[in-house]
């Protein structure tokens, strides 16, 4: 593990100040974009081509960046295939490409240790019991298995006693859940689920059944895509849960195969911050260069976790906002940044059509 | 369902439509006739004289290409190319299945049928852009004016099922504008057994730049190049099949890099002033191709102009020409000679556009490459004007029958 990494997860979780953070990171991706160089030939092509074979950075905003979708039709790894301990896969709807993110057993526990000090912040140090919004059968069926089971799968290792409050055709199993909630006792526990799963197999289905889970904190993540459709945002979210189940300690997260490990986690104002060994640039969507707060444009991703694969900093394909800076001194340092969606799909025009014969 | 464009827009069942076309089946004209040629002058003084049309520069293209004398000149040459003693006749029903996307091939296609004497049959798509509304506005009105609209159907029709299978049995001629993968499933349903079907599927375009002319033109002349190279690439979102998205740098100069860089920083200056935009996913796409063709090595230096123009340096530019996501992404590499442009060349390239070069090398530039690929060698600035031979076919010629006639 790069030493600026290792500092990172020694300080509390998502304590460190904008400059500070900046500092840490600049050397440590420095030394990543280095180590990638030298070990992931494609890689090395990129930045010799495209980067000018820049290696070192002056700025964090100078760092070279891969565009997200090349692990789709690249396999690009820094570590030899021998010591290839698991490829991740990214969610995808049939057909579509998928992106491949390979992991030796270091980076695993690297982003094991990342994840969990994460979680943390949150979860406290205990593990807690745990409630899963999904079905077991979404990992133990092998034909099921997907990234959605590898991401509950990858969750579950924060928590104990694990209940599944979905049977698996995704009905809900009331009786699994009365049972989990009155084996507590009052205690706190752990709530985890897709976003969208969340809402529709768990709120919608749960919510007239008078369950009190004012001792819960809940996670969720997978995107608002689906639940915007449905006109339900954030906040509406946050006060139906509250209402319903007297659950006010909800946090969402922000992250991708592509950075596995580095989560920004929802805090004051539904605001998502970076871990301390992360952060994220902001870059203006007609000309690419670095856009201030306040300014909405495409998501630049920088984290110190990938040491297997060159993906430590990437431009996603979704739009975000910069909304503060260190203003939550302590507890939520760094910036506070809100997830605005993927930028708009668009058409060119062309003689070469496919989609004729529909149209 | 099915839409009539008529004066009046009306729509059909499949049994009026099998019907109505059935019913065109042996309405021909005499081709090349002289009341054809003047409704064909006419739509084109119309296009060049409605302000949402002689404002759009392919629509535009599309009015110069038809107007009388230029229209006269085809004529000519069709009958020109008429061996004595054959009697030009029409080949029958033709079907048109432009592209979605390009709004103005439907008319080529249909003009050059109209001339053969056919009866056409065109299908739109079921959406088009406001100043494609005022196209056919116009050709309805000139149809109905020259009598001949009973011969002229202009449609929207679901394609790939019942209506595709009830009509296409009838056409004596079909053409086929699109990918590969609709050439293929169109052709999936047969037309008449003496029918002929002609596709213009997936092509990819090229321009050489003589490094030597380059480097002697002059500033204005650069200017006038790079303009001339905007409107090649970016009218059709550089999508077209004719578009370029490859230039090749012909020549040994020391200073090569240099000139690209200069005609690139034209370029760029072109597309601020025309304000031409992409969207920012665009760029992105854009960008993931060149990082990808970087990352496997067949690209070797990618430059970032702006959203709108990006370039890479490319070795291995057969297998690179593969990659166009359009919206302004150009491919580069340099050859010694003209003769190595045949390492370009295959059956899928289209239209090679130039800069620098005198006819005697373009003849032996087009001997080196027949029988490979390559079916259009113009100025570039020219690589979007229709031609009457597309795709290394004389359309007319195809559009058309030959009545061998001899009286002893």
């Amino acid at each position: 593990m790069i030493e600026e990494l290792d500092q990172s997860l020694a300080k509390p979780p998502y304590s460190v100040p904008q400059a500070a953070r900046d500092h840490t990171l600049l050397s440590g991706l420095n030394r990543l974009t280095r180590l990638h160089y030298e070990r992931c030939l494609p890689y090395r092509r990129i930045i010799d081509g495209y980067w000018g074979g820049q290696t070192h950075s002056g700025d964090l905003e100078a760092v070279p960046y891969l565009p997200v979708s090349i692990f789709k039709s690249q396999l690009l790894q820094s570590v030899p295939d021998s010591e290839v301990r698991v490829t991740l896969t990214s969610s995808g709807t049939t057909g579509q490409a998928v992106s491949r993110i390979r992991l030796d057993s270091a980076s695993s526990t690297i982003q094991q240790r990342a994840l969990a000090n994460s979680l943390m912040h949150v979860l406290g140090k205990q593990r807690l019991p745990m409630l899963v919004i999904d079905t077991d059968a979404v990992f133990k069926d092998p034909k099921l298995m997907s990234a959605r089971g590898a991401g509950v799968l990858g969750i579950m290792r924060y928590g104990r006693d694990h209940v599944f409050a979905l049977r698996p055709d995704l009905e809900a199993d009331y009786d699994a859940v009365a049972a989990f909630l009155d084996s507590l006792e009052g205690r706190p526990f752990f709530i985890f689920g897709f976003t969208f799963m969340v809402w529709v197999k768990f709120y919608e289905l749960f919510r007239n059944r008078g369950l009190d889970l004012s001792n819960a904190v809940l996670i969720h993540s997978g995107g608002w895509k689906k639940l915007a459709e449905r006109a339900v945002s954030n906040e509406e979210f946050r006060a139906a849960f509250r209402e319903a189940f007297g659950l006010t300690r909800i946090h969402n997260f922000y992250g991708m195969v592509e950075q596995i490990g580095t989560i920004f986690l929802e805090g004051p104002g539904g605001l998502l911050f970076p871990p301390n060994f992360a952060d994220v640039i902001i870059r203006d969507a007609r000309t690419f260069k670095p856009a201030p707060m306040g300014h909405t444009g495409i998501v630049q991703l920088l984290s110190l976790l990938p040491h297997s694969y060159p993906g430590h900093s990437v431009l996603t394909e979704d739009l975000g906002v910069i909304e503060s800076i260190n203003d939550h001194e302590g507890e939520w340092a760094g910036k506070g940044i809100r997830i605005l969606g993927r930028l708009p799909r668009s058409e060119l025009r062309g003689c070469s059509d496919v989609i004729g014969m529909a149209a | 369902m099915i839409t009539l464009w008529a004066a009046e827009r009306r729509t059909v069942d499949t049994a009026e439509f099998g019907e109505l076309i059935e019913s065109m089946a042996d309405a021909h004209a005499a081709p090349l006739a002289a009341e054809l040629v003047d409704i064909v002058a006419h739509i084109s003084t119309e296009i060049l004289r409605t302000p949402i049309l002689r404002t759009a520069p392919q629509f535009v293209a599309l009015g110069y290409w038809m107007r009388a004398a230029a229209i006269r000149r085809i004529v000519a040459e069709g009958r020109a190319a008429v061996p004595d003693g054959n009697v030009l006749a029409p080949r029958g029903l033709a079907l048109h299945l432009p592209p979605a996307n390009v709004d103005t091939i439907f008319v080529y296609s249909w003009v050059l049928s109209l001339l053969a004497g056919n009866s056409n049959v065109v299908r739109l798509p079921a959406k088009v852009s406001p100043p494609t509304e005022a196209l056919l506005a116009i050709i309805v009105d000139a149809l109905a004016g020259g009598r001949i609209s009973s011969k002229n159907l202009f449609c929207t029709y679901p394609y790939g099922g019942e209506v595709e299978q009830r009509i296409s049995p009838l056409f004596d001629l079909r053409i086929i504008w699109g990918g590969d993968e609709k050439v293929a499933l169109v052709n999936k349903v047969p037309i008449r057994p003496d029918g002929l079907s002609i596709g213009f599927p997936d092509r990819q375009s090229v321009a050489l730049i003589s490094l030597e002319a380059y480097d002697r033109s002059t500033a204005e002349e650069r200017d006038e190049l790079a303009g001339r190279l905007f409107n090649d690439a970016y009218w059709f979102d550089q999508m077209g099949c004719s578009s370029p998205r490859l230039l090749a740098w012909i020549g040994t100069a020391v200073n090569r890099e240099t000139l690209a860089r200069d005609l690139y920083s034209r370029l760029q200056s072109v597309i601020e002033r025309k304000g031409y935009e992409v969207a920012p996913s665009v760029a992105v796409a854009k960008l993931l191709v060149t990082n990808e063709l970087l990352a496997e090595g067949a690209g070797h230096r990618g430059e970032w102009y702006s959203s709108e123009l990006q370039v890479v340096h490319t070795a291995e530019p057969a297998a690179a020409l593969k990659r166009g996501p359009g919206g302004g992404f150009f491919l580069e590499c340099t050859l010694g000679d003209l003769r190595d442009v045949r390492l370009l060349v295959s059956r899928k390239l289209q239209t090679i556009t130039h800069f620098g070069f005198d006819i005697d090398q373009l003849m032996e530039l087009a001997r080196g490459v027949a029988g490979i690929g390559a079916y259009r060698i113009v100025p570039v600035g020219q690589a979007l004007d229709f031609n009457p031979t597309w795709d290394g076919v004389p359309l007319l010629s195809h559009m058309t029958r030959q009545i061998v006639v001899k009286a002893n």
